[in-house]
């Protein structure tokens, strides 16, 4: 499995070095779309280096207008976020709360980082096996398509193929810059 | 007070009673019997309205509510993401739901659900395979044929398709693949449509034992690109009206064989557009007899289409005119995700806000008549008959 995982990565970060953003989008989602029982997407480690270290957590709080803050839903990994952040939820930007199981399938956007002005495409995973987490709804749709566009939409519930399909909350994880 | 305490002790010593004794004698109260309320008469201003309970996602249901007393009808379950509809006939609630077999946790179980309107009693059940669309609820989520001989669920694995089922006999017939395109619009007695990535639609012709028969894809009829529309249609005379995000109305006639498209017109002046858009979970409503068109519009760019109304803009959908513009701030109304319009001839305009409460307007003179507060936590969907 974890073999696959590597495969599929190594190939994700090679076509996002050497492609346009559309036509790694494209190529992503043809790949996606038809990705039920592909395991775990790539996920960039480098991601969490770049996090700034959490304030203590208080889930309730309101969400703060930062973009360098990852309980926040104007951090700049979530421009297309819609559901809860797992940042609030016992997880972080790119990991899943305590218990729960990625998605292993899962949609992809591109957001703008001001810290270094470059885009990054990044995966939202969804975080599964528990209900919702209630805390730190976030819905921003920059550049999200409806359904019948799936590997560019937040609208379904991506633990779908999850054996326990219920929703918990939502991650974003960097998988490379976006060459446009 | 003191002083008021000894007054009314010697007025009652005045009048010989006891200080504290009830005046006059009043006979007791009946003893009462337990029953259970009857669902009234239907009307054409029951709505039905769904919360998504996004935040106990496994928990949602659908709300009736009167929009001329304003009473609270009752409520039949519906359990996780679910899709809902309403029979050709206005008796029978679909829900197409799935449950675990632990409450959060478990063994999924998809399934579509028959509640009798008049009794909100669940008569029947469907068990599909686990491969329900679990998405946000719209009129395509599943569907019955216009003779109600068939209904259609739309299945998401992501791999796109959609089961055809008896609702006569409770079963599934078959799963029918749509290519990648999503969603179940159904027309006439035999005819599914879905939406397709390219911008066109798929329509899948099923025979008399709800098989495929045969398949055609439409035109392109959008650019998904530049212009999307939203995976939500509009209920009109023989089709539905699609909105794209810039606001361009896409009329579709589904009464012949294969859909056909009429010439797309502006909800927004050119100077407008890109700045005033629809936007929400239910992007319009339509009289059908009045032939207009009610969207909730907002000020906004690119990444907005979920972000509700500031206004309902009310269209001719012969002229193309806009005949009203009804802000919601002078009402203190937050935006509105959801809207719906009962067919009568008194008409009334329903709005569902962003903090699930339902404002009730005269859909003629956009006159604020009642807003109920907190109908559920999340009101994504609107259903009348």
């Amino acid at each position: 499995m974890r073999s696959i995982d590597k495969l599929f990565e190594n190939s994700a970060r090679a076509l996002a070095r050497r492609t346009s953003r559309r036509s790694l989008l494209a190529a992503l989602g043809q790949v996606l779309t038809g990705a039920a029982l592909i395991p775990l997407l790539p996920v960039d480690r480098s991601a969490r280096a770049a996090e700034p270290v959490a304030s203590p957590a208080n889930a309730h709080a309101k969400l703060k207008p930062a973009t360098d803050d990852p309980k926040s839903c104007d951090y700049w990994k979530y421009c297309a976020v819609d559901g809860f952040l797992c940042s609030c939820c016992g997880g972080s930007s790119n990991s899943c709360p305590p218990g729960t199981t990625p998605s292993p399938i899962t949609w992809i956007g591109t957001c703008h980082n001001p810290a270094d002005a470059r885009d990054y495409i990044v995966s939202y995973n969804d975080c599964c096996g528990k209900v919702s987490c209630g805390n730190c709804e976030c819905n921003r749709n920059e550049r999200e398509k409806p359904m019948y566009r799936p590997s560019r939409n937040n609208d379904l519930n991506w633990c779908m193929a999850n054996a326990d399909s219920n929703y918990h909350c939502s991650v974003s994880v960097i998988l490379g810059v976006a060459e446009l | 007070m003191k002083t008021m305490i000894v007054q009314a002790a010697l007025l009652s010593l005045a009048a010989g009673a006891p200080v504290f004794a009830a005046t006059p004698a009043a006979p007791p109260l009946t003893a009462e019997h337990l029953t259970v309320t009857a669902m009234p008469p239907d009307n054409p201003h029951r709505i039905y309205v769904l919360d998504e309970a996004f935040f106990n996602e496994i928990d949602s249901r659908v709300h009736l509510f009167d929009g001329d007393t304003y009473a609270r009808l009752g409520q039949i379950d519906s359990g996780f993401t679910p899709g809902f509809n309403l029979s050709p006939d206005g008796k029978s609630t679909v829900v197409a739901t799935t449950y675990f077999s632990r409450g959060s946790r478990g063994t999924r179980t998809d399934l579509v659900e028959f509640t009798d309107n008049q009794t909100l009693k669940t008569t029947h059940e469907i068990v599909l395979p686990s491969k329900r669309a679990m998405t946000l609820p719209s009129y395509f989520n599943l569907g019955f044929s216009a003779d109600s001989h068939f209904l259609y669920v739309s299945y998401i694995t992501p791999a796109a398709s959609f089961g055809v089922l008896d609702p006569a006999k409770y079963s599934v017939i078959d799963e029918i693949d749509t290519a990648g395109c999503v969603l179940v619009i159904p027309s006439g007695a035999n005819r599914v449509s879905s939406i397709c990535e390219s911008g066109s639609l798929l329509t899948v012709t099923l025979d008399a034992q709800g098989h495929e028969a045969s398949r055609a894809f439409s035109e392109v009829f959008f650019d998904p690109d530049k212009d999307p529309i939203f995976a939500q249609g509009v209920p009109m005379t023989n089709g539905y009206a699609f909105l794209s995000f810039l606001g361009q109305v896409h009329e579709v006639d589904f009464s012949g064989a294969q859909p056909a498209f009429h010439k797309p017109w502006p909800l927004v002046a050119a100077a407008d557009k890109g700045h005033w858009r629809p936007g929400g979970y239910q992007v319009g409503a339509i009289h059908r007899r009045l032939n207009r068109l009610y969207v909730p519009m907002h000020q906004g760019g690119e990444g907005t289409h979920k972000d509700g109304g500031t206004e309902i803009w009310v269209f001719d959908m012969a002229t193309h005119e806009r005949v009203a513009r009804w802000p919601l701030a002078p009402h203190k109304l937050p935006t509105v995700l959801a809207l719906q319009v009962s067919q009568d001839d008194a008409p009334l305009l329903f709005a569902a806000t962003d903090t699930s409460d339902i404002a009730v307007f005269d859909a003629l003179t956009g006159q604020l008549r009642h807003v109920e507060k907190k109908l559920g936590q999340t009101a994504w969907l609107i259903l009348n008959h």
